[in-house]
């Protein structure tokens, strides 16, 4: 044991000399910083592409025309680059009048030609979100600060134009350098931060822009540290010692021990995501719809969300989530009731051998694997045979693309580009000639009809399309083509003394010019 | 022994050569391909056939590898999918940070190893050598994680002395910005004589130096001690003790010698095992070096990192085999005759 003491000796000396070492050199005056811990790093810098990660930088260093306003607030909207905007009669030529002074971060001005060509490169690139101006058939700059968008059909343009992707505008001088500028960590919009520093798979710090349009006082943090901190337990570590005010990685079953440390805010938040289990429409046996139906009242969904979620989650009504405007809140759940599905099962009339369906999820999600475990159980009460195939998401995907190789059951987590009901409605269960995540293969033209309507209706009289969707919805339930299990509630862990915490599902980032560091 | 050498190095190229063909292979019939990783998680149809016709993943998979041998050949490894940078900058970059790590830990290995190995050989089975065993055990049962985090939990968490994780203060890294040149922040540092970014980086490796070191160093002693015991042995020491040579001559200039060849060997895996066991180490200190990229790298399907930094370990390691079995012709010069 000697030795064991003399080497921690030894390491607690060098720990001591290199520590007093550092201590000796000045520190410059402490700027006011917040520092967020990241589990990944940005991968696409340029704003027409980016589609993943880069929110937490975007929604900071860029501006879209208009920000979407959390649920229950009085305005839908927050005037971004735009200060006002007016959609014609027929619902096809939306009129955007530009804020005026608006400098971007090159020194360049604001204008309608500015913005015109950030959209019109994100539509011509095709990448990340572009799909979402697909209803644009022109855009126009008939004044410096006039900008005028036009339609093929009807489209809501206003929440387009707030999506957390693909609607961010940007200097044209930037543009004109290329995505290969952009991916070295450089940015040009109009958000309060600019881009200082990007050291790749270590930190990107963002400084102040003197010049923003809403400008800065006293309270306002100068710099965010946005630190790549992989491991959960380290971000514990760092949320702890304060050296990191936020923190990305927040598991539920540590929501709580981490609310109750001294110093720290943890909470769940509402969220646009949800998970559910596809049912696949065409495949036996759950081509059969009783089948179908008695599968939805195998599923514990009270014990699910309470015990494999933690409690941050809703059991699922519907396809929309429940907080997301135009969610059918008359929806009949299915209940969960072995008898009852035991008995549907049996006037389905599927035969007693044929009662096997595969269920196919994502293999490192916790969540999804006791889910099914729990189902599997469920499901052998009712002389239903559950096989499991866990798989990573591109296998499983291709798998589930492909009629021959899809699973009877397959996992599926959702959230919207912009906020509108129809990225579900639409993306997951629209008729697809070639399969892509309408994944329960569903073929309805009733459906298919409504939610096209429902579309259309978006832009110019929301409530009569929120009336097209709710059937829909309902129709969705009726034919059980999934388990709608959860609507996942967002987990946040802060230091208390940050205080401006607003949620807004409708962006994955933060925005921390609207926050202030109370004084201890 | 230039012969030697040269031949070593024409077999090299051939193993390089077998290691990527099976990696390309291998990465490209596993299930699941890399394209619904890099186009975020709601590609359309379009941009997902773009992708495909873009990697050239709709070609046969031997003409996929001679496109990508042709490429490699022009110094051109390719764009990751998970980055977005080029697969060469980012692997150059990640592994001068891993090599840091490594060449420290085996510096600090060697110098703690071998004289402790050896006191343990002269002293055997009295407290010391007890003491060591008990030490190499724990070493080498500890998980590497684990040891990770309880020098965090220690080091950070409860005394405050150590930083928790990172290659250098933020803040540092910002005010101090010093050109990369080796890519070792401690030389770069050194050679933009700037202090506070020395002594921050120095600061930052110490506990992940020292995790890896726990478990090698476990190795690298039993090994020394063994093989100088063994030495002591042999009838030419006893011969030298008639002789009546004092002990140290033995000890150091003799038995030690004898026993060098296999220690190389040990050292030389050690290396080896460290790259490997770095990853993890990686991980836990969230520094940014190679290990935590492949791992990044395997789990979504990035197919350029995955070959590039494939290469670069098989590289290393034979590498290092080759630099070790150079150094026996010095440590033993009957060998160059053989």
């Amino acid at each position: 044991m000697k030795l064991i003491k003399k080497i921690a000796v030894a390491v607690a000396t060098v720990a001591i000399g290199v520590s007093a070492l550092t201590a000796a050199v000045p520190v410059q005056a402490k700027t006011n910083s917040v520092t967020y811990a990241m589990y990944g790093d940005i991968k696409d810098w340029d704003p027409s592409e980016a589609f993943s990660l880069e929110v937490m930088m975007l929604v900071n260093v860029y501006e879209p025309l208009l920000w979407y306003n959390p649920p229950g607030s009085e305005q839908q909207f927050t005037p971004a680059l735009a200060e006002s905007w007016k959609v014609s009669e027929d619902g096809l030529t939306w009129t955007f009048n530009l804020r005026q002074g608006v400098k971007f971060h090159d020194g360049e001005p604001l204008t309608a030609e500015a913005a015109k060509s950030s959209i019109e490169r994100t539509r011509k690139l095709k990448k990340g979100a572009y799909y979402i101006w697909g209803a644009v058939s022109s855009i126009e700059a008939p004044e410096t600060h006039t900008l005028v968008i036009k339609t093929k059909e009807p489209a809501p343009i206003d929440l387009i134009a707030s999506s957390q992707y693909g609607a961010y505008i940007y200097s044209p001088k930037a543009a004109e350098k290329g995505a290969e500028w952009f991916n070295q960590g450089n940015a040009a919009g109009t958000g309060p931060y600019t881009v200082r520093q990007w050291k790749a798979g270590q930190q990107i710090v963002l400084d102040k822009n003197p010049d923003y349009w809403g400008g800065f006082d006293e309270s306002n943090f100068e710099r965010i540290y946005l630190k790549v901190v992989t491991e959960n337990a380290t971000q514990v570590q760092m949320l702890k010692a304060g050296e990191a005010d936020f923190i990305s990685l927040v598991p539920a079953d540590q929501v709580d021990s981490l609310n109750n440390e001294p110093g720290i805010t943890a909470k769940g938040v509402p969220s646009w995501k949800n998970s559910q289990f596809l049912i696949n429409t065409q495949k036996a046996p759950t081509d059969n719809k009783k089948f179908r139906q008695a599968l939805t009242m195998l599923w514990d969904y009270d014990k699910v969300v309470k015990e494999i979620y933690a409690g941050y989650a809703e059991p699922g009504k519907g396809v929309v989530p429940a907080t997301m405007w135009g969610h059918n809140s008359n929806i009949k759940t299915p209940v969960f009731d072995v008898e009852k599905a035991k008995k549907l099962v049996d006037e389905s009339g599927v035969p007693a051998d044929q009662r096997k369906v595969t269920m196919a999820y994502i293999g490192t999600s916790e969540e999804y694997k006791n889910s099914a475990l729990l189902f599997q159980a469920n499901a052998a009460k009712a002389g239903i045979e559950v096989e499991l195939k866990p798989g990573k998401w591109g296998a499983i995907w291709k798998n589930a693309k492909d009629l021959r190789t899809a699973p009877n059951l397959q996992s599926m987590t959702w959230w919207p580009t912009y906020p509108t009901p129809n990225d579900w409605m639409i993306g997951l269960f629209r008729t697809e000639e070639k399969a892509l995540f309408n994944l329960s293969h569903y073929a309805n033209s009733a459906y298919d009809k409504l939610v096209d309507e429902g579309a259309a209706l978006e832009g110019s009289d929301r409530d009569a399309a929120v009336a097209k969707y709710a059937k829909a919805q309902k129709l969705l339930m009726e034919d059980a083509t999934a388990i709608f299990y959860a609507d996942i509630k967002g987990r946040v862990a802060y230091r208390s003394n940050i205080v401006g915490l607003q949620s807004n599902p409708a962006y994955a980032g933060i925005f921390f010019h609207r926050l202030k560091r109370a004084a201890q | 022994m230039l012969v030697y050498t040269g031949k070593r190095i024409l077999t090299m190229v051939g193993i390089l050569l077998g290691v990527l063909l099976v990696t390309f292979v291998l990465s490209r019939i596993l299930p699941g391909s890399p394209i619904e990783m890099m186009l975020g998680h709601r590609p359309t149809l379009e941009q997902i056939e773009a992708a495909r016709l873009q990697m050239g993943l709709d070609r046969p998979i031997i003409e996929q590898f001679w496109l990508y041998l042709v490429n490699a050949f022009q110094g051109d490894l390719g764009t990751s999918l998970r980055t977005g940078r080029p697969v060469l900058t980012d692997v150059l970059e990640r592994f001068a940070a891993t090599f840091e790590l490594v060449t420290l830990a085996i510096l600090l290995v060697v110098a703690l190893g071998i004289p402790l190995g050896t006191i343990c050989a002269l002293r055997q089975d009295k407290l010391v050598d007890h003491s060591a065993r008990g030490f190499s055990v724990l070493g080498v049962a500890l998980p590497v994680f684990l040891s990770g985090m309880i020098l965090q939990m220690l080091f950070y968490g409860y005394l405050g002395w150590l930083p928790l994780q990172g290659r250098i203060e933020s803040d540092v890294l910002l005010d101090f910005e010093f050109p990369v040149v080796t890519g070792f922040y401690l030389i770069d540092s050194l050679l933009d004589k700037n202090p506070v970014a020395f002594f921050s980086a120095l600061e930052h490796l110490v506990l992940p130096v020292l995790t890896i070191a726990i478990a090698s160093l476990a190795v690298v002693t039993r090994i020394t001690r063994n093989m100088m015991i063994e030495a002591l042995r042999q009838e030419f020491i006893l011969t030298q003790r008639a002789y009546g040579l004092s002990n140290w001559i033995i000890n150091f200039r003799y038995a030690m010698r004898a026993a060098l060849i296999p220690m190389l060997t040990v050292i030389g895996l050690a290396y080896g095992y460290m790259l490997g066991g770095a990853v993890v180490v990686e991980f836990v200190f969230d520094w940014p070096g190679l290990g935590a990229y492949v791992v990044g790298a395997i789990t979504e399907n990035d197919y350029p990192a995955v070959m590039a930094v494939t290469l670069c370990f098989a590289g290393v390691y034979l590498t290092v085999n080759l630099i070790i079995d150079l150094l026996y012709f010095l440590v033993d010069p009957r060998l160059q005759k053989a």
